[in-house]
């Protein structure tokens, strides 16, 4: 029996995605000036400001500073703004323009609107001014979160939320029910189990989605899916990869909820070059209520 | 919350064989299964963050410790999770805020994993160095060095929508008086349309009030109207400190 387990636990480390490294997590990789702990290299050397030798080091998850302005101003729905996310140090507050690839891109941005009814997932530029760039066009007023999800080079990754606001009619936060209902995307069906089937806050959920037809799925920006988790009143907002996915039709999660909320979770999988969104609403209570 | 877990899965996974493989060497209870350990992580978050009020003499029990705080590790998950701890009160990323105490989604991820992974203390050569502690928790203090009293001058308190008469330089923003547990938004519209978020507050605990400084100061011209301040609350809009 044992053996058999093992081999299976075997099997599961063997079909799991290779985890992308952090550096917090590994002291060589990154070097940092003991006199200027803010100079920070990839690559042993001097620091470029007292030229110390830099030594290894463990990077302390310190957070960044995201700033996002818009133009033109006011935002009107339906009418084409140009997002700028700039990014400054913790320290001195000074201009961040060197970035670490992080699942193909150098900065993820994810767009949600309060209503919950828009969603997108997409990779603002780096440009000339070492500013990250998008243009959209906000279809309707009322909040939005932004989400920005990069990697300085020298820190740890970062994750950071932003809020835009349309002017116009607000838009009132939602009410989600349980919706683990099979969704049709672009050429894909998904369906959607939860172990526990009633998600408790605070406990680890795994999410087992199965798409259908199964051949053909492909990995997209490096995983074989995304996931965004949002609450309703959208204060927690997490990105997720796949915790056991293999390129077959079973793909799982695993998720944390924060609160006892309602939370909509937005997976995508590529297929065939196509890329599927579809997302499921999922009440989480708390232990023993 | 990805990140990390995805750069601990291969050492659980393989902890986990470990620990099917060896029952009879592990003990009954805590399995070991994540890299992030007190003397890491852990202790690095709860000093700038948690040890301000959380130590001997301060306002709360010690967390200093790996001893103190492991039989707290499933409470402190909840509290962080629920974000009723720190009490920052605000919303992260509506308004941005230079004394800024709420925890990172990636701290918030190393401290879920460290809770539910088994709290281990991990090796004494990664504590941070107890000569920097003093430094660490002055820079966790509440109020970012600055107190509601060292901005009174020239503040403006106000109730419901209000629309400033003359420019104002907004440096932050003190809750007076606002309900128990509310959830409030106040923006500011400007007289051009646009809209600028400036604080969140949910669940909001007096007892925990304190002043929101912005990371940069923000002009608000004449006919900015400030609004979403529910009945019977009151919010003081603070000008820079005078030098």
């Amino acid at each position: 029996m044992r053996a058999a387990l093992l081999s299976l636990i075997l099997t599961l480390v063997a079909v799991a995605q290779t985890p992308a490294p952090l550096p917090s997590q590994n002291a060589g990789d990154v070097y940092i000036c003991p006199m200027d702990p803010d100079v920070r290299s990839n690559n042993p050397g001097k620091c470029s400001r007292c030229g110390m030798a830099l030594v290894a080091g463990l990077p302390d998850p310190v957070e960044y500073h995201l700033d996002l302005s818009v133009t033109p101003r006011p935002i009107k729905p339906g009418q084409p703004a140009s997002l700028t996310f700039a990014v400054h140090d913790p320290w001195k507050n000074r201009p961040v323009t060197n970035f670490q690839v992080v699942h193909e891109k150098l900065f993820h941005m994810f767009v949600v609107s309060q209503d919950l009814e828009v969603f997108v997932h997409n990779h603002p530029t780096l440009g000339s001014d070492g500013n990250f760039h998008y243009d959209y066009v906000f279809p309707k007023s009322g909040m939005y979160r932004v989400l920005g999800d990069f990697y300085p080079d020298g820190a740890t990754p970062q994750l950071i939320a932003k809020s835009l606001i349309v002017p116009g009619q607000a838009l009132k936060p939602v009410a989600l029910a349980r919706d683990y209902s099979p969704k049709d995307a672009e050429n894909l069906g998904v369906e959607l189990a939860t172990e526990p089937q009633q998600p408790i806050s605070g406990g680890k959920t795994q999410l087992m989605f199965r798409v259908k037809p199964g051949d053909g799925l492909e990995k997209y920006l490096g995983a074989w899916g995304h996931m965004l988790v949002a609450s309703a009143d959208l204060i927690d907002m997490i990105h997720e990869h796949p915790f056991i996915a293999d390129g077959g039709p079973q793909v799982q999660f695993n998720v944390v909820f924060p609160r006892a909320k309602s939370y909509r979770v937005w997976v995508q999988f590529q297929r065939k070059g196509v890329v599927n969104t579809a997302h499921f609403d999922i009440p989480v209570k708390e232990l023993g209520k | 919350m990805s990140r990390t877990r995805r750069g601990v899965r291969s050492f659980s996974l393989l902890f986990g064989v470990l620990i099917v493989s060896l029952p009879t060497l592990v003990p009954a209870h805590d399995i070991i299964t994540t890299p992030v350990t007190w003397n890491r992580e852990i202790s690095r978050i709860f000093y700038s963050r948690c040890v301000a009020c959380h130590r001997e003499g301060g306002t709360a029990f010690s967390l200093m410790e790996y001893g103190e705080t492991f039989p707290w590790r499933t409470a402190i998950k909840e509290e962080i999770l629920e974000r009723r701890m720190p009490p920052w009160g605000g919303v992260k990323g509506f308004g941005d805020f230079r004394n800024d105490q709420a925890l990172t989604p990636e701290q918030l991820e190393l401290i879920t994993s460290w809770s539910q992974g088994g709290s281990p203390e991990g090796e004494a050569k990664d504590l941070p160095a107890k000569d920097k502690l003093d430094e660490m928790i002055k820079e966790s203090a509440w109020y970012g060095g600055a107190t509601h009293a060292d901005h009174q001058p020239g503040e403006i308190v106000i109730k419901g929508d209000f629309k400033l008469t003359k420019a104002f330089v907004l440096d932050g923003l003190f809750p007076r008086n606002v309900p128990e547990d509310s959830s409030v938004q106040i923006i500011a519209e400007f007289p051009d349309g646009r809209i600028e978020p400036l604080l969140w507050l949910d669940q909001y605990k007096q007892q925990f009030a304190h002043v929101f400084l912005l990371r940069a100061p923000l002009e608000l011209p004449a006919g900015t109207v400030v609004t979403g301040i529910p009945d019977g609350a009151s919010i003081a809009l603070l000008p820079p400190p005078k030098e």
